[in-house]
């Protein structure tokens, strides 16, 4: 492996790099190296116009970008030094020169890689006096994503991300010189599946999504690393957490993940976590026949009565469990640990297939499938036949996946079960036939481990509290479990 | 008879006032053809690259690079085609040589063509011409018919076995395509933005493949090469800057027009004696000695031998050699506002220097023209000219800003005037 200094610090770089991708993968860039750059980004091909990332390499004459020269064993790299500095002060005054600093009412104020930069690089004053370049400041690219024009500094990562990445190839700059700006191609919007990443790319305020604009100052939002839920990829996100509550997701960085990008649908999946149809609180069903919210401890009681009898009176090989792919590992230990008390063995995983697609969305509906199958929870095809020939008389639900229309779809088969525990997050139509239903907790809201589908386990804490009581799944399981433990010991020990 | 037909010829531009020299039958009936039946047939590529090599011919595009080193970079056994591209994009103001060449003497162009494929192994030339010159694309495109027709091009050229094709593409008016990755990508279909190095294109050229781009006028000089040996070639110019050249010159001049003469033939001779001077009585104030994006040359300093070597040393270079002298009438701000406006319009806007420079720098010297300009934007300009220069994907943002220094340089004392008095000094000047 060759090896480069860079301010005096020897880095061990791979052959073929740039001096900006060898930093990156020795974890310095910006972070211990400080090489500001605007159009190179890791999941991106080599573009070399921002000019930004101009460093000295002892040898070469004049500067020369960091982004696109390659590295050479030996090499001496300054990025610090005078030369370095004046040329980045040159860039970043002539950046400025047409950008309209309308910072207190842009929505990346805060978050501005302009803002950084010319605070950390930049000339305390103006030296311009020249009109502005007057540009279109709204312009509704395609259903996600607003344009300001006046903003744009041109770095030309979104026409990238569009050519390179989704392959759609929407974006390209219109005219020429300081008259460019970034156009959609005629009669053509951007919307693509991943259309959002582009906002998420834009070092300025250029580029906004629909869904975030204006909703809140991002010096208010604490980014906590989550994981989206959406299918098996597992992608990893920033919750923008505010008031309590997730605001946004964005896409974070891991290569061996989701590389820089989330898909649309997964980005907009943080609105689950505070959904109008969360279960709120848990549902006893009275002798009435009538669902009544309960106390937590009450379902729980009403929940351990229901299992006792049923054993009591049928014995546990009529009892089943059906577990969602989004349950963590720790929820699923903890419902492995129950049914191993009750000695049920019926066991599976309801897992939703859906499309797929070549980048990142993965058919597997949830992002647990594997940590699911590996914890034992396999082919649900067994008990939904059961199911469906009225052969269960009980069943313990974690999720609502079993309604969809490849698994059982319709709860009218769940009509004759003479027990139905529900431990579930969001609202379904398993209230019509459940006995209890308890309120769970959504992963940003219990954190824990998950694996994908390339087998990556990835771990992540809790980064909200719900707005409301609801307990994770781990611990209500848990707390069955002991309730149900004394007198199934003793009637193990009858037996 | 042919409007624009040089005032002095030499080997280039000798026989171009003959109509008949366009055509096939008449080039050869000047000897046309010889120097390349020769090289394909007696010569191996090398032996061409060493040739041109050994001349010292140096690119007449505005760079200057020897073309025998460009030649040397192409692979010697490459996985798959590789390409010539004769850049016929001319578009630098103050240049009007190669359209000469290609319109007067296509034939001897080509065979400038097929001698640097065979040498640089390219098994296709594309022929990228300037849009506006549509007739120079029509009389070039007749000559490459005849030239298959007569079996010179095409898988026997000239029966060597060699195997060559030349296609003519027609540009759509952008300055920014003559830069060499500007124009690959406008031949691939593209918008004309330059390509950043690495790769060069000896390694990634046209359409992904090794390519070799030489401008027109260099590619005229290879058949005399060839033909009368680099001996003869030094024998012409100066040491480090043989050979004729074709210089334009235009503006304030008596006989503006084309003069090929030898590189180091004085500044002030081209100017005075072959171009006939200034009209009216009046004196010279500047002189551009190689195309708009050279730094102007006050009169004080035109006893300068026209070659890089001699040029560098006054700040500037020889470019494409096209001339332009400006009369002491001439209010150097409004040259430099046409020349600032020029390289903003054309600027392709990928890198931030020259795509914000290029406008701050025509902002700055309109406001000065109009009389609103400050003592401070004249460091201003001096800063942002600095700024853009050497910093960028290709040399257009240098070029942009080396003219605005040498006005500041040469003739500050205008811009100044225009400062204190609050309007411009020069109301005889040319209109904005």
């Amino acid at each position: 492996m060759p090896t480069i200094t860079v301010d005096g610090r020897q880095v061990r770089v791979e052959e073929g790099r740039t001096i900006l991708q060898a930093l990156d993968d020795a974890g310095l860039l910006m972070d211990g190296v400080d090489v500001p750059h605007y159009c190179w980004h890791p999941g991106l091909a080599v573009d070399g116009s921002c000019r930004l990332c101009q460093v000295e390499v002892e040898g070469l004459g004049g500067l020369q970008i960091a982004c696109n020269t390659p590295v050479a064993d030996g090499m001496v790299v300054h990025t610090t030094s005078d030369r370095v500095r004046d040329a980045r002060a040159g860039v970043m005054e002539l950046l400025l020169v047409n950008h309209p600093l309308d910072c207190p009412i842009c929505d990346q104020a805060g978050e501005c890689k302009l803002q950084d930069y010319a605070f950390e690089y930049g000339a305390a004053g103006a030296r311009t006096r020249e009109p502005r370049r007057a540009l279109q400041k709204r312009v509704p690219l395609g259903p996600t994503i607003v344009l300001d024009q006046e903003r744009c500094i041109l770095c030309r990562r979104c026409v990238r991300f569009c050519r390179e990445v989704t392959g759609t190839g929407e974006l390209g700059i219109a005219n020429r010189g300081d008259r460019s700006v970034i156009e959609t191609f005629p009669g053509v919007e951007l919307d693509n599946p991943y259309s959002m990443n582009v906002a998420d790319i834009c070092p300025v305020g250029a580029l906004t999504t629909r869904d975030f604009r204006f909703k809140v100052r991002v010096w208010f939002l604490e980014e906590r690393p989550g994981i989206c839920t959406g299918c098996a990829r597992g992608c990893n996100v920033w919750l923008g957490v505010a008031h309590g509550e997730v605001q946004r997701y964005t896409a974070r960085r891991n290569d061996r993940v989701n590389g820089s990008w989330i898909c649309d649908a997964g980005r907009l999946s943080y609105r689950e976590i505070a959904a109008p149809d969360r279960l709120r609180t848990p549902l006893v069903r009275g002798e009435d026949g009538v669902l009544r919210s309960a106390e937590l401890d009450v379902a729980l009681d009403a929940a351990t009565r229901r299992l006792r009898e049923l054993i009591d009176a049928k014995g546990p090989g009529m009892l089943a469990a059906l577990a969602s792919a989004h349950l963590t590992n720790e929820d699923l230990a903890a419902l492995r640990r129950l049914l191993d008390r009750l000695g049920v063995d019926a066991a599976g995983l309801t897992l939703v297939m859906g499309e797929g697609d070549d980048l990142l969305v993965h058919p597997e509906k949830g992002a647990n499938a594997a940590g699911a199958r590996a914890a034992g929870f396999g082919d649900p095809a067994p008990i939904l036949e059961r199911l469906r020939g009225g052969g269960l008389e009980g069943l313990i639900v974690l999720g609502h996946d079993l309604l969809h229309p490849t698994l059982l779809g319709s709860p009218d088969a769940l009509d004759d079960l003479a027990t139905l525990i529900v431990l579930d997050t969001h609202r379904s139509e398993l209230e019509r036939v459940a006995d209890v239903v308890i309120p769970g907790r959504h992963l940003a809201e219990k954190g824990g481990t998950l694996v994908n589908a390339e087998g990556v386990v990835q771990e992540v804490a809790a980064a909200v509290e719900p707005p409301f009581p609801a307990t994770a799944q781990a611990e209500v399981l848990d707390r069955l479990a002991e309730a149900l433990a004394p007198r199934l010991a003793q009637a193990g020990g009858d037996g | 008879m042919y409007p624009r037909l040089p005032h002095v010829t030499g080997y280039l531009t000798e026989h171009v006032a003959e109509d008949d020299f366009v055509t096939l039958e008449g080039y050869r009936a000047r000897g046309g053809w010889l120097a390349a039946e020769r090289a394909l047939r007696e010569m191996s590529p090398e032996d061409v690259v060493d040739q041109v090599t050994a001349s010292g011919l140096q690119g007449r595009g505005g760079a200057g690079f020897p073309t025998g080193q460009k030649w040397s970079f192409m692979p010697s056994d490459p996985d798959g085609p590789s390409y010539l591209v004769c850049n016929a994009d001319e578009s630098e103001p103050g240049s009007f040589k190669d359209r000469l060449l290609l319109e007067r003497a296509p034939h001897k162009v080509l065979e400038g063509i097929l001698i640097g494929a065979f040498a640089t192994r390219a098994e296709k030339t594309f022929v990228y011409v300037r849009g506006e010159y549509s007739r120079a694309a029509d009389v070039f495109e007749s000559a490459v018919e005849e030239c298959r027709t007569a079996g010179i091009l095409g898988r026997n050229a000239l029966g060597s076995g060699f195997g060559h094709d030349v296609v003519v593409t027609r540009g759509a008016g952008a300055y920014i395509c003559g830069e060499e990755t500007g124009l690959l990508e406008s031949l691939e279909g593209r918008k004309g933005m330059p390509r950043k190095k690495p790769p060069y294109p000896a390694q990634v050229g046209a359409f992904g493949r090794p390519t070799t781009v030489n401008n027109v006028e260099t590619l005229a000089h290879v058949p005399h090469i060839v033909a009368n040996g680099p001996e003869w070639f030094r024998g012409l110019g100066t040491e480090e800057s043989p050979g004729t050249t074709l210089f334009g010159v235009s503006g304030h001049v008596s006989r503006p027009g084309l003069y090929e003469l030898p590189l180091g033939t004085r500044l002030d001779e081209i100017v005075f004696e072959h171009a006939g001077g200034v009209p009216g009585g009046r004196k010279v104030k500047a002189v551009i000695p190689g195309g708009l994006s050279m730094p102007a040359l006050p009169a004080g300093q035109l006893d300068v031998p026209m070659a890089n070597e001699s040029l560098r040393e006054r700040g500037t270079f020889l470019g494409t050699g096209g001339i332009i002298v400006m009369d002491d009438t001439t209010c150097m701000v409004r040259v430099a506002c046409v020349t600032t406006w020029f390289f903003r319009d054309e600027s392709c806007g990928q890198c931030t220097q020259c795509r914000e420079g290029t406008g701050w720098l025509h902002k700055l010297c309109e406001r000065i023209e109009r009389g609103a300009g400050e003592d401070a934007d004249l460091d201003v300009l001096r800063d942002v000219s600095a700024s853009m220069e050497g910093q960028t994907i290709c040399a257009f943002a240098d070029a942009a800003a080396w003219p605005v220094q040498g006005f500041l340089r040469h003739f500050r004392e205008d811009f100044e005037a225009h400062v204190r008095l609050a309007k411009c000094p020069f109301p005889a000047s040319f209109e904005l």
